[in-house]
């Protein structure tokens, strides 16, 4: 029986939850025990499931503290059980069905050790379809790395690019983001990597260290089913875009959105609503109104701030008014009117906060000469206010030396999606020579070098340049080989006729994908 | 910027698996090596993973083929038709199964389908005009090779051939013009050299007796 080694290594708490998957419960299990890494300390927690205690006693090993729950009260709150057990340094997922390779906690630990400025890690995972037979085993069918992309902070507000699996992060950081939100009922880890962005860095080591399954055809994922609601859907990506953690916020500049409406009416209660659909970055906005409006209004939209003005204050003194309140280091200036739509506001805020340039502002394509409709840092914005309020709102921008820019093509941000977009299309398309080109243009200059040279050598396979396919595959392989990158290297060497080599990389697929590099299968 | 729930579903439902893909191309590899019955318990293993693709049934018709066995192959190239009537590969099979048979008229008219589907097959083209050569009809398998060669211009093997053909077909002319083509992309191509004597001499012939 295993107890916690005596050692100078911080101790990891592997947080597993499990409901009613006992069939997988054992070697999801096994794969946690048997990591090189051994100070560790694996939580289970049974959410109300089938009685999984045989396979918890079978195991035989200190190391696992088992909490068995008779009733299900769902993942958020069994992974906050979890943790108000947890006593490790960091923390580490692993769900009932899925599995982590001999060296994932290992490599994570040490990136996370060797890089103190990162907070959390994370790893590729194997994203394993398989069918499930009748007694219930899995068929491997395939297993493709779909996620592997070097992190990036802004694009995790709109979209989550680290499997919880593969994820580890310090058990400090859980006391400024809070707890798991027992109130979604999807994407509860999108929620908890997105609070964390707010106050660390993430390291992505670009191996691949565990699976997780998804059967052909029919999903047992509970996840799964959910998303398929899409009301459901889309209420839970709500709730996480507008949840603020406490601040403050070392990695997130906040923003306010100072929405400027004459009358309180349906056009403008309309805009609000697409501003909430529509915002990833996080806002508040503030809506300067007469009392007699606010006391009409009806809503549970989070994150708006009433600001009583006066029936006469005309934009000027609304703005004023709304900046005085604005805790805040950007400003979005918003009528009532504006045309609001994915990407309205972040291509502008993420332009300026990654420009140099001291004082200017961006103006949005639809403002006008009436009512400039503009992001502005908020002390630029504050300065011309304080110094010139005598002035007309634009008149007093330029007396303080604010200048007021279009955004410009070199300026929009998340040029990578774009590019890979563009490459996607084309590949689609079957124009693969061009496709390849941008993949390759992507890897040498935005990062995610493995996962673009894996898709420009693709491209270049089917476009039939069989030798600088080959010449990049190997690369490739030499640096992450995957069930996919071998087999397509195998392709070309099959078409330069050196069929023995493409045997001995078929061979390499084939011991991967039944899992032979697996010590406990 | 688009990252969406169903981009991924569309992964869940690719026709095929890796599983497969590796069974089939391992099979493709052992074949190519001699390894037969390597390569037969391959296709036989990716067969069922993916039950509508013919690509395993073609590789076991070319096993059974190579092995002499010729009902099994026609019983698997058959298969693979049913599956995929599009498979140029597979009418090559029937054909090549034919042919063995002395079967030539079948095995002409299996490899004129196997054409049909894909001009650029170079196996059904040679087989073409094998059964050609045996049933001394010429006039078809010109036409295919002319069409192979406006895809593949520089193929110089089948200039030659269809050189030698236009000989046979008392076109000299054409067949100087295709031999003079050969040299000035392989001045080495001693067969090219010596038919281009020959059509010479044929057309110098000709041009006495009128």
């Amino acid at each position: 029986m295993q107890n916690h080694p005596q050692t100078t290594e911080p101790l990891v708490s592997v947080l597993m939850p499990t409901f009613n998957r006992p069939k997988y419960l054992s070697q999801a299990l096994a794969s946690a025990l048997n990591q090189t890494y051994k100070n560790l300390q694996i939580i289970v927690v049974n959410d109300g499931g089938q009685d999984v205690t045989d396979i918890i006693n079978a195991s035989n090993d200190l190391r696992i503290i088992f909490l068995n729950r008779k009733q299900n009260y769902g993942k958020a709150f069994s992974l906050n059980q979890a943790l108000a057990e947890a006593e490790g340094k960091y923390i580490a997922y692993l769900d009932d069905d899925d599995l982590y390779y001999p060296n994932h906690i290992e490599l994570l630990v040490n990136a996370l050790e060797k890089n103190p400025d990162c907070g959390a890690a994370y790893s590729d995972l194997y994203k394993t379809y398989c069918r499930i037979l009748p007694d219930g085993t899995r068929e491997i069918l395939s297993k493709i790395v779909e996620v592997s992309r070097d992190f990036d902070r802004y694009f995790m507000l709109y979209y989550n690019h680290v499997l919880h699996v593969s994820l580890m992060h310090r058990k400090d950081l859980l006391e400024k983001t809070g707890p798991y939100n027992e109130n979604l009922n999807i994407l509860i880890d999108w929620d908890m990597t997105r609070k964390l962005v707010f106050f660390t860095d993430f390291y992505h080591i670009p191996d691949i260290t565990g699976e997780f399954y998804s059967s052909i055809g029919q999903s047992d994922r509970i996840s799964y089913q959910q998303r398929r609601d899409k009301k459901n859907y889309a209420n839970n990506v709500l709730t996480i875009r507008t949840t603020r953690p406490p601040k403050p916020w070392p990695k997130i500049k906040d923003l306010a959105i100072i929405f400027i409406s004459g009358l309180f009416d349906q056009q403008a209660a309309k805009t609000i609503g697409r501003i909430w659909r529509y915002t990833f970055h996080p806002y508040k906005i503030y809506l300067p109104i007469t009392p007699e409006d606010i006391a009409k209004i009806r809503t549970d939209m989070p994150n708006l701030i009433f600001v009583p003005v006066a029936p006469s204050a005309d934009t000027s003194h609304k703005i004023d008014a709304a900046l005085m309140q604005a805790d805040a280091e950007f400003v979005a200036i918003v009528p009532s009117d504006f045309p609001v739509k994915e990407m309205w506001l972040e291509d502008q805020l993420y332009a300026l906060l990654d420009s140099s340039d001291q004082m200017h502002a961006i103006e949005f394509d639809s403002s006008t000469d009436q009512l400039l409709a503009a992001v502005f840092k908020k002390e630029h914005l504050y300065y011309a206010r304080k110094n010139f309020n005598h002035l007309p709102f634009r008149q007093s921008l330029s007396a303080a030396g604010i200048r007021i820019q279009k955004l410009l093509p070199e300026q929009i941000p998340f040029k990578f999606d774009a590019l890979l977009e563009e490459a996607t299309t084309e590949y689609k398309n079957g124009n693969w020579p061009l496709a390849a080109e941008i993949y390759q243009h992507i890897a040498d200059n935005y990062k995610n070098q493995l996962w673009m040279k894996s898709l420009a050598a693709d491209a270049l396979f089917r476009a039939g340049r069989y030798e600088k396919a080959s010449q990049l595959c190997r690369r490739v392989n030499q640096s992450r080989p995957t069930v996919d990158t071998l087999l397509l290297e195998a392709k070309l060497k099959k078409k330069q006729k050196d069929f023995l080599t493409a045997v001995e990389l078929l061979e390499n697929a084939q011991a991967i994908l039944e899992g032979k590099n697996l010590v406990w299968t | 910027m688009d990252i969406t729930q169903s981009k991924k579903e569309k992964t869940e439902e690719s026709k095929t698996t890796q599983h497969y893909e590796i069974l089939k191309e391992l099979g493709d590899c052992f074949t190519a090596l001699g390894n037969y019955d390597s390569a037969q318990s391959c296709f036989e293993k990716a067969a069922p993973l993916a039950p509508d693709e013919a690509a395993p049934y073609i590789g076991l018709g070319v096993i059974a083929t190579q092995k002499a066995q010729l009902e099994d192959a026609e019983i698997a190239f058959k298969v693979a038709a049913r599956l995929d009537n599009k498979s140029s590969k597979a009418y090559a099979g029937l054909a090549m199964v034919a042919q063995q048979k002395n079967d030539y008229k079948h095995a002409f008219d299996m490899y004129l389908k196997s054409l049909e589907l894909d001009p650029d097959n170079l196996t059904a083209l040679l087989g073409l005009f094998q059964t050609s050569c045996q049933m001394g009809s010429f006039e078809k398998v010109i036409y295919y090779l002319e069409v192979y060669l406006d895809m593949h211009p520089a193929d110089t093997h089948v200039m030659f051939t269809l050189a030698a053909l236009y000989m046979k077909d008392n076109r000299p002319e054409k067949s100087k013009q295709l031999l003079v083509n050969i040299l000035s992309l392989d001045a080495d191509h001693k067969d090219a050299a010596n038919l281009l004597e020959e059509v010479e001499r044929s057309i110098v012939q000709k041009s006495q007796k009128q």
